[in-house]
């Protein structure tokens, strides 16, 4: 049995160890209702982008863009692969390593692009050390996610992937943080079947309306439209990972600081046992003393 | 009271400026393009470049001037909306970053090609709009 001096040292020891969890707990917690804020100002530009699409959607006819076809079909896949910098929140960033690993399973040709320094080591681990790879944490996300699309568009136009492929965490509530993986480019056939379908709907009614005027022309802004609906995309990930991640670690040093909790609980109960024990003992080496003393 | 329209400039991290507009002039891929109240139906790309409008702060005409990046422009009946990159208030301009930007740049493009020079182009627009804005050119 451990001495009581060993149990108080452990006890110290797990007290010191739990102050950090809780100030760490408490850090994300603040820092998850930034990275919420930031999502919350970032959603009128998110609507208006999607309104404006939609409307450009309606009124052109054919669209002559690199994002609106197959790409070279046997080049790899680009893949974004997006997770936190740091660790500490419980299984976070292996959840997204493990959907890219799953990814991998599945379609063999895989060239990488990361965000965040896990998905970097991930993949420089597994082989792949000169794919490029960028800081979630960037001084700028939107100048970072810039950076991103204008990478990910050179490779796809030149043909050096078939797609570009999102993985990113999806922020489902506090409790709850899952991997998503999502096709970017080509932009899927549905979206554009809905447009199709919104333009045969709202063709009168824009028809009263009167036409509307396109400088310089619809296809021209549509082409400029779609690299910036890509670039919003990265950037919003880049967001929600964010708040995705201080949620997963708000979650995980609550748990830490709880279970620290119970252990200096049960150890406290231990060392008290042991110091009753050595009391007791004590005592009876006493009266075992002086009932020597009596009896000789 | 001039006749006004709502308008919104809107960027990625915050709505910019939301308020009634007599007149809104932006830097179209086309050219400078001023939008009145009561406009046609528009949707225009922009290039980037200096903002201005006469807007109405308090029942009284002021001016407002910005350095905004590359975005787009859409008239609708009753409603205005710019969404741009990035919108700088005279304040807001670090003018030395803006200068170093310019010169890089510059200096880039001269070995950049294709789409890399356009997009050099806009980052030379973007830091030029900052530095008319702020007065140096």
């Amino acid at each position: 049995m451990p001495s009581v001096k060993d149990l108080r040292e452990r006890i110290r020891s797990l007290k010191n160890t739990q102050q950090i969890t809780k100030a760490m707990k408490q850090v994300a917690a603040a820092k998850i209702r930034r990275a919420e804020q930031a999502q919350k100002e970032a959603r009128p530009y998110a609507d208006t982008l999607s309104e404006m699409l939609r409307d450009l959607m309606a009124s052109v006819g054919s669209v002559d863009h690199p994002f609106m076809k197959p790409g070279n079909a046997n080049a790899p896949h680009g893949v974004i692969l997006m997770t936190a910098d740091k660790g500490l929140a419980g299984a976070f960033n292996s959840n997204i390593i493990r959907a890219g690993e799953l990814f991998v399973k599945a379609n063999p040709q895989v060239a990488w692009y990361t965000v965040g320094n896990k998905a970097r080591n991930f993949v420089r681990r597994s082989g792949h050390a000169d794919r490029p790879a960028w800081a979630l944490n960037a001084p700028s996300k939107i100048e970072a996610a810039r950076e991103v699309a204008y990478r990910v568009t050179d490779d796809f136009v030149s043909g050096a992937i078939s797609n570009i492929t999102l993985i990113s965490p999806k922020l489902i509530s506090m409790l709850s943080q899952k991997p998503e993986t999502r096709t970017l480019v080509p932009i899927a056939r549905q979206a554009q079947s809905d447009a199709d379908a919104t333009r045969v709907e709202s063709g009168e009614a824009r028809g009263a309306k009167g036409a509307v005027e396109f400088a310089p022309s619809p296809e021209a802004v549509l082409s400029r439209l779609l690299p910036k609906y890509l670039e919003f995309t990265i950037f919003s990930a880049m967001l929600e990972t964010d708040a995705a991640f201080f949620a997963a670690q708000l979650l995980a040093m609550n748990n830490a600081t709880d279970n620290a909790g119970k252990l200096i609980d049960e150890l406290t109960i231990q060392m008290n046992n042991a110091r009753q024990a050595a009391i007791t003992k004590e005592l009876l080496e006493i009266v075992g003393g002086a009932e020597a003393l009596v009896n000789g | 009271m001039a006749h006004t329209i709502p308008f919104k400039l809107i960027t990625p991290t915050k709505v910019a400026f939301e308020g009634d507009a007599e007149l809104v002039i932006a830097v179209t891929t086309e050219g400078e393009e001023g939008i009145l109240p009561s406009h046609a139906p528009f949707l225009a790309a922009l290039k980037p470049g200096v903002l201005r409008a006469n807007v109405q702060i308090e029942g009284k005409t002021e001016r407002l001037e910005l350095a905004t990046r590359e975005g787009f422009m859409q008239a609708l009946p009753g409603r205005l909306t710019v969404l741009v990159d990035e919108a700088l208030r005279f304040d807001d301009v670090d003018v030395q970053a803006a200068k170093d930007e310019r010169d890089g740049a510059l200096e880039r493009q001269k070995t950049a090609t294709g789409e890399q020079f356009a997009r050099e182009q806009a980052t030379l627009d973007f830091a030029n709009a900052k530095l008319r804005l702020t007065g140096h050119t």
